[in-house]
C-alpha cells in the first residue's frame, strides 16, 4: 500500500476537502487529515513486568514437567536396539490373506463404530447445544445445566466410557458405539453451541418480534444460519471418532484396534504392521472424504 | 409493481377515506422512559402514529428513535410510560395476551434480517410463526398451503411474486427489504415500524422501498412509522414528520411545514447531547 508514504502535499489526488477527510478517517489514517503533519510513529512498548512474569512461570512449568515425566533423550538413544528389533520384525508386514482379510473386516467394524457413534450423538448434541448456547438458552439455569453436562461428557475420555460400558454390555463393538455417543455428545454439543453463539442475531430478533416461540426461532432463524458449520463440524467429528474407535478397540471394544492389541501381545509385529497399514488407509480415506464434503458445503 | 409514484393523491386520501384517523391512533406512546447504564435514552417520549399514513421519525443519533420502536415490538423493556396499540396497553403485560396485542405491530430493520439461505417464500411465511402451532411450523415443509398462498399474495403486494422461489441471498438489498415488508404483511400487521429501512440502500432502491411503504400506508391503510436520516425523503414521502431530541418529542408537523430551522435545532440538540 502506498497510503503511509503519501503526505498531504500539494498535488495529492485527495485534495483536502470534506470528502477526503472523511475517507481518511474511515480508512483509519489520521495522517491524511487536512494540513496535519504526521508525527513520529508511536514507540513500540517495551515488554511489561507482567509479560516477563508469564514467561518465567511458563519456563518453570516446563522444567517441572521435564522432571515429572522422566523425559530423557539419552534413554531413547540407549534403547535404539530394542526399537530396531521391533521394526526389523515388523518389516516386511505379513500381507497374507489370513491376516489381511480379518484385518479389513475389523477395520470396517471400526468405521461402523465411528459412524454410529457420531450419528446417534447428533440428537443429544443438538438439544444440549441449543440449551447451552447463550443465544438460544431459555434461561440462565438451563444454560448452566446444559453447559455442565456438556463439560462432564467432554471431560470423561471415550476410553473411560468404553471401559464402563464393557462392564455393562460386555466386550465388543457395541460398548464402543455407546462410549462414542456419550463422549461425542459432549464435544460436538460444545462446538455446535459455540457456532450458534457466533451468528448474527438479527434474524432471531426479527422473528421474536413477530411472536415466534423459542423452538420456532431456533428452527427458522438460528439453525438455517449454522447448517454449513454444523455439517463441517459433524464430519470433522466423524473423522476423529473413527480414529478414536481404534483406541477403543485396544480396551476391548472391538474393531481393528483389538487386532492390533492382540498381535502385539502375541509378538507378531509383522501382523501388527499389516493392521497399522489398514488403519492408515482407513484414516486417510475418511479424512479425504470429509475434507471433500466440507469443501463443497462451506460455500 | 403495484407501487404508485409520488404523493399527489395521497394527501387528500388521508382526509377522505378515513373519517377521523386522529380518533384512535394505531400506536400511541405516552411518557415512555428507558435508560441504559449511564445514559437516559427515552425521557418521557410522547408519540402518536395515526391509523393510516406514513410518519417519518427524524432525530440525531442517540435521540431515542430506534429504542422507542424496539420498546414497542419487545426488543427492549421500557422503564416506564405507556404504549397503546389500537388503544390497548401493552406495557406491563406478559405472556399470551401481550403476544396477541403486539402481533399487529411488525418491525423492519436497517440490516433487513432475513434468513439468507432460505427462499423468499419461506422467509415471508416466517412472518406468520406467531399464529402457527409447532406441528405446522417446525420446518418450512410443514407450512400449510393456505399460508403459502397468503405469503404469495403478500409478495405480490410488494411486487416480488416472481422471485418467491429464489434464495434471499440472490436478491439485491432493495428487493430484500421489500421481502421484509412482505414478511410484515404476512404477520397481518397493520402497524409497521421501520428502523432506518433505507439507510443501507442505494438511492434508487431507497426510493422504491419508501414508495412501497407510503403506498401501503395510504392505499391499504397501514400505519407506518419510518426512522429516516434524510429530511428530504421525509418531505417527499411522509404524511407527517416527527422529530425526536434527547428522548423527547421535539416537533410533530406536516411535511410541508417542516422548516430548516426545525431540522437545524433537531440535529444541533443531538450534538449537544453527545
Amino acid at each position: 500500500m502506498t497510503w503511509d508514504t503519501r503526505g498531504p502535499a500539494a498535488g495529492d489526488p485527495f485534495t483536502p476537502d470534506r470528502g477526503s477527510g472523511l475517507a481518511a478517517v474511515a480508512a483509519g489514517n489520521p495522517g491524511e487529515r487536512r494540513g496535519a503533519v504526521p508525527g513520529p510513529p508511536p514507540r513500540r512498548r517495551s515488554p511489561s513486568a507482567l509479560g516477563a512474569a508469564v514467561v518465567t512461570v511458563l519456563v518453570a512449568l516446563h522444567v517441572l514437567a521435564w522432571q515429572g515425566t522422566g523425559f530423557s533423550p539419552a534413554d531413547l538413544v540407549r534403547g535404539w536396539r530394542g526399537m530396531a528389533d521391533f521394526i526389523g520384525e515388523a518389516i516386511p508386514p505379513d500381507l497374507s490373506w489370513p491376516v489381511l482379510g480379518p484385518g479389513i473386516q475389523a477395520a470396517l467394524v471400526t468405521l461402523y463404530i465411528g459412524l454410529l457413534g457420531t450419528t446417534f450423538s447428533v440428537p443429544f448434541a443438538l438439544v444440549l447445544a441449543v440449551l447451552g448456547a447463550r443465544t438460544t438458552a431459555p434461561n440462565r439455569w438451563i444454560y448452566q445445566a446444559a453447559r455442565s453436562l456438556l463439560s462432564f461428557l467432554r471431560a470423561v475420555p471415550d476410553v473411560v466410557f468404553a471401559l464402563i460400558f464393557v462392564t455393562a454390555v460386555g466386550l465388543g463393538p457395541f460398548a464402543g458405539v455407546l462410549a462414542l455417543i456419550f463422549h461425542n455428545t459432549g464435544v460436538m454439543g460444545k462446538l455446535w453451541s459455540e457456532a450458534m453463539e457466533e451468528i448474527d442475531l438479527g434474524p432471531r430478533d426479527a422473528l421474536r418480534t413477530n411472536g415466534a416461540g423459542g423452538v420456532q426461532v431456533v428452527a427458522h432463524a438460528i439453525l438455517p444460519a449454522v447448517v454449513p458449520q454444523f455439517i463441517g463440524l459433524l464430519l470433522y467429528r466423524f473423522d476423529v471418532n473413527v480414529r478414536s474407535s481404534l483406541v477403543l478397540g485396544l480396551v476391548g471394544a472391538g474393531g481393528i484396534g483389538f487386532l492390533v492389541n492382540q498381535s502385539i501381545k502375541l509378538f507378531r509385529f509383522d501382523q501388527m504392521a499389516t493392521h497399522l497399514l489398514i488403519v492408515l488407509v482407513l484414516v486417510i480415506g475418511v479424512d479425504l472424504l470429509s475434507a471433500a464434503v466440507r469443501r463443497r458445503i462451506t460455500v | 409493481m403495484s407501487v404508485s409514484p409520488g404523493r399527489s393523491a395521497g394527501g387528500t386520501a388521508v382526509a377522505d377515506r378515513s373519517p377521523s384517523p386522529e380518533a384512535v391512533p394505531s400506536l400511541s406512546i405516552t411518557g415512555l422512559r428507558k435508560s441504559f447504564p449511564g445514559r437516559t435514552v427515552l425521557a418521557g417520549l410522547d408519540l402518536r402514529i395515526p391509523a393510516r399514513g406514513l410518519v417519518a421519525v427524524l432525530g440525531a443519533n442517540g435521540s431515542g428513535k430506534s429504542t422507542a420502536l424496539r420498546c414497542v415490538v419487545g426488543l427492549e423493556q421500557p422503564d416506564g410510560g405507556s404504549i397503546r396499540l389500537h388503544g390497548e396497553e401493552i406495557v406491563g403485560l406478559s405472556g399470551r395476551e401481550l403476544a396477541r396485542r403486539r402481533s399487529r405491530a411488525a418491525m423492519i430493520f436497517q440490516k433487513i434480517h432475513l434468513v439468507q439461505r432460505r427462499t423468499v417464500l419461506d422467509n415471508v411465511c416466517a412472518g406468520a410463526l406467531g399464529r402457527l402451532p409447532l406441528r405446522h411450523s417446525l420446518v418450512p415443509a410443514l407450512f400449510p398451503r393456505e399460508l403459502r398462498e397468503e405469503a404469495m399474495e403478500c409478495l405480490h403486494r410488494v411486487g416480488l411474486a416472481d422471485r418467491a422461489g429464489d434464495t434471499v441471498g440472490r436478491l439485491s438489498g432493495g428487493q430484500q427489504q421489500r421481502v421484509a415488508v412482505a414478511r410484515a404483511l404476512c404477520q397481518r400487521a397493520d402497524v409497521v415500524l421501520a428502523d432506518e429501512p433505507v439507510a443501507a440502500l442505494d438511492p434508487a432502491a431507497a426510493t422504491q422501498v419508501l414508495e412501497l411503504l407510503s403506498d401501503l400506508a395510504r392505499g391499504q391503510g397501514l400505519a407506518v412509522a419510518a426512522v429516516l436520516h434524510q429530511p428530504e425523503l421525509a418531505r417527499r414521502y411522509a404524511d407527517r414528520v416527527v422529530g425526536l431530541a434527547r428522548g423527547r418529542l421535539a416537533f410533530d408537523t406536516a411535511p410541508e411545514h417542516l422548516s430548516e430551522r426545525d431540522l437545524d435545532d433537531l440535529y444541533a440538540a443531538g450534538e449537544g447531547a453527545s
